[in-house]
């Protein structure tokens, strides 16, 4: 424990595992929205603390933010109150401690962290970051290469052409995505609309 | 050599878990809209000193980010709690 | 002199650090909603204040020492952050206030037979 920032790390997922475990127990739904949110709040800084600053980004602003929200949108349609029952499933519970073990089964297989010799260091990354990507012999008469005859961004390299297919139908899926919130939200939108022009009409 | 700002990010996790404490249990919804606000002020002070302990300014920018989502998502709570619905 | 600012600096985050806890402490142990405002809206600001002062100028008094360049965008960034939790956290905590008023939430007046809004 002499690593300061193990021992936040530390506290931190046990407060995160204390967060998760009130959320599901409390019966009352708004709070346990809000405990959702300081429970991504709690993640959102372990990401940071594991240098994963994208993730990060997106827990706090999607995870504390949009989902919040969300979940609050799903609330004005029901109510907020769970229904009384029983609070244990022992289904869901041996479904989970079975994922769980696999999933720590499988951790068995990684390399160590930071290990040079990873698969994931010695396979297509070393191409990339000689910057081989695009080359192309046009041949001594050919045309001029705008690009110095290869992708200059190592960034751009793996983005557009190691995975181009994924880069691509990723932005199909987001575009997909925000045409179905937009068509969700908007008959919401019109109907309060009319409703409060209506109430302004009969005062 | 970094013992005053580890000194310090445990009296705000400390902090922190006393304002979890009444977000679970505060009786009224206010109570607890009042205890996320300060859990995500508390998140935000233990990120610049994690960012200071660590040397790495990257994560001040995820303190603004969070200091800004924090503001919103309250007044979206508060919105939510008045109205029951958010749009008008 | 270099010494005495770096002690300086360190009071400012420990007394920072000693504002939001005490804080927190003040929001877990008041008796009613109304009297948990108070520490949440000043304390807080007053603690999140301290700590980011005590860090600013614990960066200018390590990059002196080093004689190297103080890093003025981290700087700027702390300040930045102190600044919108000051008018942040007092404003959210008039909000909350305001919609439990609004809202009909009663000030606990010192009536023993209950002990605040706390169940």
């Amino acid at each position: 424990m002499s690593d300061p920032v193990l021992l936040i790390n530390v506290i931190l997922l046990v407060i995160a595992i204390m967060t998760a475990i009130a959320a599901m127990w409390t019966r009352d739904l708004l709070g346990a929205v809000m405990l959702m949110g300081i429970y991504s709040l709690l993640l959102a800084v372990e990401w940071a603390n594991l240098f994963a600053m994208d993730v990060s980004y997106t827990e706090a602003a999607v995870g504390a933010g949009a989902a919040t929200i969300l979940l609050l949108t799903a609330l004005t349609r029901t109510g907020t109150r769970e229904k009384e029952g029983p609070n244990f499933h022992p289904t869901a519970l041996l479904t989970v401690l079975v994922t769980g073990a696999v999933l720590i089964y499988g951790t068995a297989d990684m390399p160590r962290f930071g290990d040079p010799d990873a698969p994931a260091t010695v396979n297509v990354a070393p191409e990339y970051i000689a910057q081989n990507v695009g080359k192309v012999d046009a041949g001594a008469d050919g045309p001029e290469n705008d690009f110095g005859d290869h992708v200059p961004n190592a960034v751009t390299a793996v983005l557009a052409s190691y995975r181009g297919y994924d880069t691509m139908f990723e932005t199909a899926v987001i575009f997909t995505a925000g045409v179905c919130v937009i068509l969700i939200l908007r008959p919401l939108a019109s109907s309060a609309r009319r409703k409060t022009a209506q109430s302004q009409e009969d005062a | 050599m970094n013992s005053v700002e580890l000194i310090t990010a445990l009296l705000i996790l400390g902090g922190a878990f006393l304002a979890l404490i009444r977000a679970v249990k505060g009786p009224t919804v206010y109570d607890r809209v009042l205890a996320v606000n300060v859990f995500g002020t508390k998140t935000v002070i233990l990120l610049a000193l994690l960012g200071y302990i660590g040397n790495r300014s990257g994560f001040l920018d995820i303190a603004v980010l969070y200091a800004l989502v924090n503001f919103l998502g309250t007044v979206a709570l508060l919105r939510f709690v008045e109205s029951r619905r958010f749009f008008q | 002199m270099m010494e005495i600012l770096e002690y300086v600096a360190n009071g400012l985050m420990l007394l920072g650090g000693f504002f939001a806890f005490s804080g927190s402490l003040g929001i877990l142990r008041m008796p009613d909603f109304y009297s948990r405002l108070h520490p949440a809206g000043t304390a807080d600001t007053l603690g999140q204040l301290l700590v980011f002062s005590g860090l600013a100028l614990k960066i200018i008094v390590i990059s002196l020492a080093d004689e190297a360049a103080i890093d003025g965008l981290s700087i700027g960034k702390l300040i930045a952050i102190s600044l919108l939790l000051f008018v942040t956290t007092p404003a959210s905590t008039h909000a909350i206030s305001r919609a439990a008023h609004l809202r009909g939430v009663e000030p606990w007046t010192g009536d023993p037979e209950r002990e605040g809004t706390d169940e």
